[in-house]
């Protein structure tokens, strides 16, 4: 659609070895909140090689989110800068950043968020639609077979479980065939039964797809899956 | 995305947001303001046409040109090129002579076939009031007469008639004239014949006063570019009068039926697009959280705006086509239902009302929801990861600008003036504008006064300040609109019925000589008739004002054709009936005034006259002068007798005059005043029952009109109440889940949501009683022109009718609060 997705296509179809996926330095944000001016991040630095997964831990509020969204290009720092797919995200505006996500990177939220205007396999095959990738709905069809959820295809979200949701979103994550994951909490809102089988799920896709991960998460165990493991605190990651 | 991909992407969307519902209110309203638009517009706009060729039967043609000279070939020669029918007739004076040698004067009118070219001529034979083989034009060497002739001279069918130098036969009585009604002086009874017939009766000498005239009919644009090269090629010597310009009674009801139909269109367009405007904000709002999905998963702005506003364009294609059905099958039952109340196969519709619908639908769209969709496309990414981000920042300024100049074109497009429309926005924001800020106000009143049993109702009132300031404000709205319509509605309709007065006078006798007054007074009384007065009726001419002659050579043609025209004075002691002074002062009622005159306002305000100016007559070759002491505003509406100049007795008690006299006949016209004629010689009584009742047809079917379009308004009224209820229903399910979730029966949420809505309906009434009672007060005195009358029912109604009615529609549309399980409430809006 314009020239830095083009860039970012080849950056993406021959990562370097040695370039990090995903790299954040000096990250800082500041938000204006009733009390003056709010921290959330302190000149944070962060690295996620190619195919590589880490967890972020802390307690609440300390800015996991915050950080994600900016990672994700979701939310600008204040002031450092991220790099991701090989792309300065600084360099790029709001619409070339979703561009540069198009079917590139993928979603899991806590709170689902499949759109309720489609059915289950719409829902799947968006990622594919929005990145222009032909078959959508044939290689919808066959993610949505791989976690179990072929024979729901036309229902709508509402007229899923919580779980089913959510493996539907791990669907949608995973179907572009993504290089960096991103995930919030993907089990918050699940009891723990249904909880370990998303988590399973998803880390079989991502071996199967070499896709890295950034994954939050207050679950231990959850966190010990990952490849490193980070923790958020006074605005700063420390390596657990 | 490319366009093909987003338009079935949208699609998609589309088919998921029909069958979830997610877009039925704005669906409704759609429909509602299409269905109402395309039927108010298809309606008026066959009953408008309609109405006209009824109005134009009293002309028998769409236009006329008159003149008192022989008509210039043109016109003739342009009408045929615009492809107009034509006819003509010629009318003068003239006197016939019975078998029996005695004679008559007489109105003759001698036409072509053709005449008349809009309503038509009833005849009967003389001797048997059975059906008559039908003619078109009298056949050469007959002639038709009005009931009046045939009593005055005992004229049997088949008798002859001598006119001028010819003989002819009476063939047919003439029971109803369509535009006898025209000029309801011209009181002699009627001869009609044939045009060609007038040559040889050698009736028409150089110096005779007869009125030549030519009658064209056709469809409207021919009919107006006529109507145009008329008033610019012969104005001068021709008068032209079209169908607007026709009958003042039934012009007026017209013009009014017209200004009622246009309002209660204006109104609900103006409702629904209310409705469209909380629906459309609702659904942006609804997408804000797709639009952050999307963009998180890679679409741009541009795409997510783009796949709202197809969604968007598709509900609107979808509404105005079933709006343009809906609106199609109304106006065809109406048609239906009208059909047997007009005499004529109702014409057909134009193309415009549906396009006009479409239009309206898509400017209400677009304009409401262009800022709410582009915000939603907007909105910060981050809400999929932190929900405080609202994110929804745009200019208020910007979205209300939009806002009016949507509703602006949208009340242009029914309204079709550019000043009348600005007025009423400007009136409607204002409008809003006080609702918001007394909505505010008395919300934090209610607050304050509540007990603790309704603190849960008046707590969810402030918790959702915003959307309740805009909720009361919908509402009041459509409950002003539902008042206003039914008070306006009322008014009119009685204010109708008060045009024809039922004791308006029926009969017109004229040409009663002095010495045959007391006579005939003591004749009706001894047949049961009620006389108002017998009125003394001088022939005059103009001829100076302030002793400046009006017959100046050097003044121009019209104004030589306008001094030169006859007019009938009258004098009195006191001031007539159906009267009243609007300056200056009427004279002393015991007989001593001096002279003076009194001038009927309107004619005196053409012609620049001022009190104490005076103004000369030339009355059987006399001057008569004297200062002008009084306007006088005429009811003409009355159907009694009136003139434009009347004088004190001192003015006018010498000089010349015969009597007129008018009053209401209850018995058959002709057996009633058949003896009158032999009894008093030269008087002459005019049936003018049946051109009343034509005009009181007019106005019943007007008004039948305007009762149905009164019901569109009701339903876009109600619309946008629903729309106002639906817009806090998200907020209502979320928050009684919690409420219920923390302990609270279902009893008393129940309660709290009945307790909420009645008392939003009732402030909301109070309200909408106010304004309603101002703009019709204003539109009664301004639009309309009828007294307006304070009604206490309207605030009654308007707050018992809030409370009542829009917790009634909250408990309905709110329903699914009190039946969705808190679990399901609560997860589905983490
Ligand atoms: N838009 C905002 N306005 C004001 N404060 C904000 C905003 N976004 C985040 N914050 C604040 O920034 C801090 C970090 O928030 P963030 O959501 O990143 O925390 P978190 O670590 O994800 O917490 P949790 O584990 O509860 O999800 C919090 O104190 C929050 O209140
Ligand atoms: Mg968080």
């Amino acid at each position: 659609m314009n020239n830095s997705t083009q860039s970012a296509d080849s950056a993406a179809a021959q990562p370097l070895a040695d370039t990090p996926v995903l790299s954040g330095s000096q990250i800082e944000k500041s938000i204006s909140g009733p009390s003056g001016l709010l921290t959330i991040l302190h000149s944070l630095d962060i690295a996620v090689d190619n195919s590589e997964a880490i967890a972020i831990v802390g307690p609440s509020g300390s800015g996991k989110s915050t950080l994600l969204g900016i990672l994700a290009g979701l939310d600008t720092p204040t002031s450092g800068s991220v790099h991701m797919l090989g792309e300065n995200l600084n360099d790029l505006d709001e619409d070339q950043r979703a561009r540069l996500r198009a079917g590139k990177v993928g979603f899991v939220f806590q709170s689902f968020q499949l759109l309720p205007g489609l059915n289950a396999l719409e829902n799947v095959m968006l990622p594919l639609e929005l990145s222009n990738t032909p078959d959508a709905s044939d290689r919808a069809m066959t993610m949505l077979d791989q976690v179990g959820l072929a024979d729901r295809a036309t229902h709508q979200p509402l007229q899923l479980s919580g779980g089913e949701q959510q493996r539907v979103a791990v669907a949608r994550a995973f179907v572009s065939n993504p290089a960096l994951l991103f995930a919030d909490e993907p089990t918050g809102n699940l009891d723990s039964g249904t909880g370990h089988k998303i988590s399973d799920l998803m880390f079989s896709l991502r071996e199967q797809l070499g896709s890295a991960l950034v994954l939050v998460t207050h679950d231990e165990t959850l966190a010990m899956r990952c490849d490193r493991r980070l923790r958020m605190g006074d605005g700063k990651l420390t390596s657990v | 995305m490319n366009f093909p991909q987003q338009l079935r992407f949208a699609g998609r969307a589309f088919k998921r947001d029909v069958k979830a519902g997610e877009l039925r209110v704005l669906a409704l309203a759609l429909i509602i303001a299409v269905a109402s638009v395309t039927a108010v517009g298809f309606f008026t706009d066959r009953i408008g046409r309609a109405m006209e060729r009824q109005a134009a039967d009293i002309l028998a043609a769409d236009l006329l040109a008159t003149s008192g000279l022989a008509l210039p070939e043109s016109i003739a020669t342009r009408a045929i090129e615009l492809g107009l029918d034509t006819a003509r007739h010629t009318r003068f004076p003239s006197v016939v002579v019975n078998q029996d040698d005695e004679s008559q004067l007489v109105a003759v009118k001698a036409v072509t076939s053709g005449y008349p070219l809009r309503g038509a001529l009833k005849l009967t034979t003389l001797d048997a009031p059975t059906e008559p083989a039908p003619l078109d034009t009298p056949a050469l060497g007959t002639v038709w007469i009005d009931v009046q002739l045939k009593n005055i001279l005992a004229i049997d069918q088949g008798d002859t008639l001598t006119l001028g130098a010819k003989d002819f036969i009476v063939e047919r009585l003439i029971q109803y004239e369509p535009d006898r009604g025209e000029n309801v002086f011209e009181i002699a009874p009627r001869v009609m014949l044939n045009m060609d017939d007038l040559e040889a009766s050698q009736l028409l000498g150089p110096g005779s006063r007869a009125r030549f005239t030519f009658l064209m009919a056709g469809e409207v644009s021919p009919i107006d570019s006529m109507k145009d090269w008329l008033e610019s090629n012969v104005a001068s010597e021709v008068r032209v009068q079209s169908v607007r310009d026709g009958s003042p009674q039934l012009q007026r009801a017209l013009t009014r039926a017209q200004r009622f139909l246009g309002l209660a269109s204006v109104v609900t367009v103006l409702l629904a697009g209310a409705a469209i405007a909380l629906a459309v904000r609702q659904f942006s709002l609804h997408q804000a959280d797709a639009s952050a999905v999307l963009r998180t998963l890679g679409a741009t702005r541009t795409e997510v705006v783009i796949w709202l506003v197809l969604r968007l364009a598709m509900i609107v294609v979808l509404a105005s086509v079933i709006g343009i059905v809906v609106g199609w099958f109304a106006q065809l039952v109406l048609a239906k239902l009208l059909q047997t109340w007009f005499s004529m196969v109702l014409p057909a519709p134009g193309i415009w009302a549906p396009v006009i619908g479409t239009l309206t639908a898509l400017i209400a769209v677009a304009g409401f929801g262009l800022m709410p969709v582009l915000r939603a496309g907007r909105v910060a990414v981050m809400r999929v990861l932190q929900r405080d981000y609202s994110g929804l920042d745009t200019s208020v300024v910007m979205t209300t600008l939009i806002g009016v100049i949507a509703t602006y074109f949208v009340v242009l497009l029914q309204s079709r003036d550019w000043l009348l429309s600005a007025i009423v926005v400007a009136g409607v924001v204002a409008m809003l504008g006080v609702f918001a800020l007394f909505g505010r106000i008395i919300i934090k009143a209610v607050r304050a006064v509540a007990g603790a049993r309704y603190r849960l109702s008046v707590a969810g009132l402030q918790r959702r300040a915003g959307s309740s300031v805009v909720q009361l404000a919908a509402f009041a709205m459509g409950i002003m609109a539902l008042l206003l319509i039914a008070i306006v509605r009322v008014d009119v309709l009685e204010a109708w019925e008060r045009d024809i007065p039922p004791d308006a006078p029926n009969v017109f006798v004229v040409n009663i000589q002095p010495d045959q007054v007391d006579g005939f007074k003591q004749r009706l009384d001894n047949q049961n008739i009620k006389v108002a007065g017998v009125f003394p009726m001088v022939r005059a001419r103009l001829a100076a004002h302030n002793g400046e002659a009006t017959l100046a050579d050097e003044q121009n043609e019209r104004q030589q054709r306008r001094a030169r025209r006859e007019y009938n004075l009258t004098y009195s002691n006191d001031l007539p009936i159906a009267g009243e002074i609007v300056e200056g002062e009427w004279w002393a009622t015991d007989g001593t005034a001096e002279p003076g005159w009194s001038i009927e306002e309107e004619w005196a305000a053409h012609r620049g006259y001022a009190i104490g100016d005076t103004l000369t007559f030339k009355i059987a070759g006399v001057d008569v002068t004297a200062p002008i002491m009084s306007f006088r505003k005429v009811d003409w509406e009355s159907f009694q007798v009136n003139f434009f100049v009347v004088g004190s007795p001192a003015t006018l008690v010498d000089m010349p005059a015969t009597f007129v006299s008018s009053f209401k006949i209850d018995s058959d016209f002709s057996t009633t005043t058949g003896g009158w004629a032999r009894e008093f010689p030269g008087i002459a009584a005019l049936d003018i029952g049946a051109i009343m009742n034509r005009v009181k047809t007019l106005m019943d079917r007007a008004s039948l009109a305007v009762e149905y379009v009164f019901l569109f308004t009701v339903l876009a009224g109600i619309c946008v109440l629903l729309a106002a209820v639906q817009s806090s229903q998200g907020e209502r399910i979320r928050e009684s889940a919690l409420l219920r979730a923390l302990g609270a029966s279902h009893h008393q949420i129940k309660h709290a949501v009945v307790a909420e809505f009645a008392i939003l309906g009732a402030i909301a009434g109070l309200l909408a009683a106010f304004f309603a009672t101002v703009v019709a007060w204003a539109l009664s005195r301004f639009v309309f022109e009828l007294p307006y009358e304070f009604n206490g029912w309207l605030w009654i109604i308007g707050v018992l009718g809030g409370a009542v009615g829009i917790s009634i529609a909250g408990y309905f549309a709110t329903r699914r609060v009190l039946t969705t399980p808190p679990v399901v409430a609560l997860r589905n809006t983490a």
